[in-house]
């Protein structure tokens, strides 16, 4: 009992919702009519043939006539196997074109995430400890700025001005430039600033707002009366315990703003990443990889949140896991 | 002799029970008026108007106009949306806004409190503002169509170099159209009036708003109570669900739905009230299992008040100020996620909300910008409003709660 078999129970868990994932997945699939047979009933019906028949035809192609549950079977070893089929509008398959698309959204997700992290507490922290002043005031109005403006009209508004108005970023991204360029980083610079924009309010408030209990407790004053400077009763002292109930909420919030807004961003400045994919395989009705992009971005969440609390029980000693 | 005086443990407490579970409260007086007046509207829509059925051809039509008060010279027609919004609105006005005037003490306590947050002010001012003009405004202003002789009006005091309109309705002074007051807003690319589409835009907003509330509200109050009297396995799942849902990203979920079902803002809001209720039952469930330890519960349980009484009159108000301000921060998003799915072109777009407007303007950003900045300004300013708001409400019912629960 303890640390371990509560890591070994969340690990299970974690198993048993992306199994819930899959499920409900398949089911909401199952339960609507099939975008192909419809084309091929629309298809038949204008040409004058027999709807029916055509309907019959095409889900014999597509093995829909077998029984519910032998095709549910199928679906999930299909799933857990990486065979997620095949994308007809990119011609290639769906693990493919994921892989290729992971290729451009992990450029720009990557130092996304490490400047939220750094940033964020750091700012917040440093409103605390000059809490009230001009600072602070600014810093909060950043927040709630951030916070309150949507990411794709921020996107927007920026590639008016950068890309329109000054010429100084291209208006297309170009997918022809090595990762490590000038260029690139270019022309990932205003992507990443919006998000980042969006993600480091947030956290901002909450490290500030924890940060600020923390500057009257007790070791902060001792450590003042044995004449520890500021800076690094801050940097020391006041951060660590900060970053404990952050970071319970840190990696959920991340993956929120990760599933949502960065489908925005990749679709405003044209980034062929996951989130466009996504986009463009709903737009042209490729089942597939709609399916493939919806089930890889559901993983990543459950994931990341199984990632959130494992890391947190090792950060964090203080955690019972009796009751748990 | 004594036989007949009742002796204690002879009343019928199941009777007085009954009893006083049937005084009827002035609020649950309003909501039954309310409903029954909704009722009685519905029942002549569906009778008396005619409906999208045509028995001629044999066919239904489906979203049609039929306006419901053509009888009063009227032309509104009231969609599904409309009554689910004003049974909402019927519920706010009696749970929240009565409840209000019944405790001036309170209300004079937190209004104090909140006075001094002049953001939270401003904020609650520009809600009003857009709550307000967004229910009367429809009813009055006729909605935005399309009228390709006045496109690309600029709003007041700006100006259009004049190739873009074909027909500047302002006055044209050195090859500039400039705004007139018949479009003060300006016009899109297809000559739809914004300031029309931004009032319409305004009534969606306060749709998605209230009905979602609606929506969370019960479902997340039932599943709470639920899980915490039932306990054991019932609350183990039902908490459990809540974790998935928690971890669920909803935005997926939706693109997923909307592919394989197609879009309506209807579907829209009750989908995203249907995957957002975990916060309020987790508030309202810890609250339930924290109070039934009290001693008033308990006083209250001896003296033969029912579970659904404790709930409805002591748990829930207990629960209200966790409830509100989750909501707060709840209603925001999902006005963000409305105006996201309409700029992916994913959304409704047969509706004039403004996340529609802000797509629509997208390609003519360069030479008419208006069409994107000012529904995109309103939509900041709506979000802003809903967190300062949300931020105050967070200080003035719940001072011991941190900004923990902000997220």
């Amino acid at each position: 009992m303890g640390m371990e078999w509560y890591i070994v129970r969340r690990v299970a868990w974690a198993a048993i919702v992306t199994f819930i994932i899959v499920t409900i997945t398949w089911g909401l699939m199952t339960a609507a009519p099939n975008p192909q047979v419809q084309q091929a009933v629309t298809q038949a019906a204008m040409d004058g043939e027999n709807p029916a028949e055509a309907e019959e035809r095409m889900e014999a192609q597509l093995q829909l006539d077998r029984p519910l549950h032998v095709r549910f079977m199928d679906y999930v070893v299909g799933v857990y196997t990486l065979e997620w089929g095949w994308s007809n509008t990119r011609n290639q398959p769906v693990t493919a074109a994921l892989v290729s698309a992971l290729y451009y959204t992990v450029q720009y997700s990557v130092p996304w995430t490490i400047l939220t992290v750094l940033i964020g507490p750091i700012v917040g922290v440093y409103s605390a400890a000059n809490q009230y002043s001009w600072r602070d005031h600014a810093a909060t109005g950043v927040a709630f700025f951030g916070y309150a403006i949507p990411n794709f009209f921020f996107g927007i508004i920026l590639l008016l001005i950068f890309g329109v108005q000054l010429e100084w970023i291209p208006i297309v991204y170009q997918t022809g430039v090595p990762v490590f360029s000038v260029q690139n980083v270019i022309q990932l610079t205003i992507p990443i600033f919006v998000l980042v924009t969006g993600s480091i309010g947030a956290i901002m408030r909450v490290s500030r707002n924890e940060a600020a209990e923390y500057a009257n407790a007790d070791f902060v004053k001792t450590a003042k009366a044995k004449g520890v400077s500021t800076y690094r009763i801050y940097a020391r002292h006041v951060i660590r315990p900060t970053m404990v109930p952050l970071s319970t909420t840190m990696v959920g919030y991340l993956l929120a703003i990760f599933t949502g807004s960065s489908l925005l961003v990749e679709v405003v400045f044209g980034i062929p990443g996951l989130g466009r994919t996504l986009y463009d395989a709903v737009v042209a009705q490729d089942t597939n990889l709609v399916l493939g992009s919806t089930l890889f971005f559901t993983f990543v969440a459950t994931i990341g949140n199984l990632l959130q609390d494992l890391v947190y029980t090792v950060l964090d000693p203080r955690i019972s896991f009796e009751d748990r | 002799m004594a036989t007949d005086r009742q002796s204690f443990d002879e009343i019928d407490w199941g009777q007085i029970d009954e009893e006083s579970e049937r005084e009827i409260s002035p609020n649950f007086i309003i909501v039954a008026i309310g409903t029954a007046l909704m009722g009685a509207v519905w029942a002549f829509d569906y009778f008396f108007v005619t409906g999208t059925w045509d028995a001629a051809i044999g066919m239904d039509f489906g979203n049609q106009y039929t306006p419901t008060f053509e009888v009063i010279g009227w032309g509104y027609d009231v969609t599904q949306l409309d009554w689910l919004f004003a049974f909402s609105l019927v519920l706010f006005g009696a749970y929240m806004i009565l409840p209000l005037y019944q405790n001036p003490r309170m209300t004079k306590y937190y209004w104090r409190d909140m006075k001094r947050n002049r953001p939270a002010m401003a904020s609650l001012g520009w809600l009003l503002f857009i709550f307000v003009i967004g229910v009367i405004g429809p009813a009055i202003i006729q909605a935005p169509t399309v009228d390709l002789m006045t496109k690309y009006q600029p709003p007041m005091f700006l100006e259009i170099n004049n190739v873009y309109p074909i027909n500047c309705v302002g006055e044209v002074a050195g090859g500039d159209c400039h705004g007139s007051l018949e479009h003060p807003l300006g016009t899109t690319g297809d000559g739809k009036d914004i300031f029309r589409i931004i009032v319409y835009g305004m009534q969606i907003s306060m749709k998605i708003g209230f009905i979602a509330t609606l929506f969370v509200v019960t479902i997340g109050s039932i599943v709470g109570t639920v899980a915490a009297y039932a306990g054991g396995l019932v609350d183990e799942v039902l908490m459990r669900w809540v974790d998935i849902q928690q971890s669920f990203p909803t935005f997926i979920l939706y693109l997923l739905i909307l592919y394989i079902y197609g879009a309506s803002l209807f579907l829209f809001i009750v989908l995203f009230s249907l995957f957002s209720w975990e916060g309020t039952a987790r508030y309202v469930r810890s609250n339930a299992l924290a109070k039934t330890e009290e001693e008033y519960i308990k006083a209250v349980q001896l003296s033969g008040a029912s579970t659904y009484r404790v709930i409805r009159s002591h748990i829930m108000p207990n629960s209200a100020s966790s409830i509100v301000t989750d909501i707060t921060l709840l209603i925001p998003s999902f006005i963000l996620f409305e105006a996201q799915f309409a700029f992916l072109g994913l959304g409704d777009s047969t509706i004039p909300s403004w996340g529609v407007l802000i797509a629509q303007g997208r390609s003519d950003l360069a030479f008419a910008p208006w069409i994107t900045l000012i529904p995109g300004l309103f939509l900041f300013f709506t979000i802003l409003a809903f967190n300062f708001l949300g931020d105050a409400l967070l200080d003035a019912l719940n001072p011991e709660a941190d900004a923990e629960a902000e997220q």
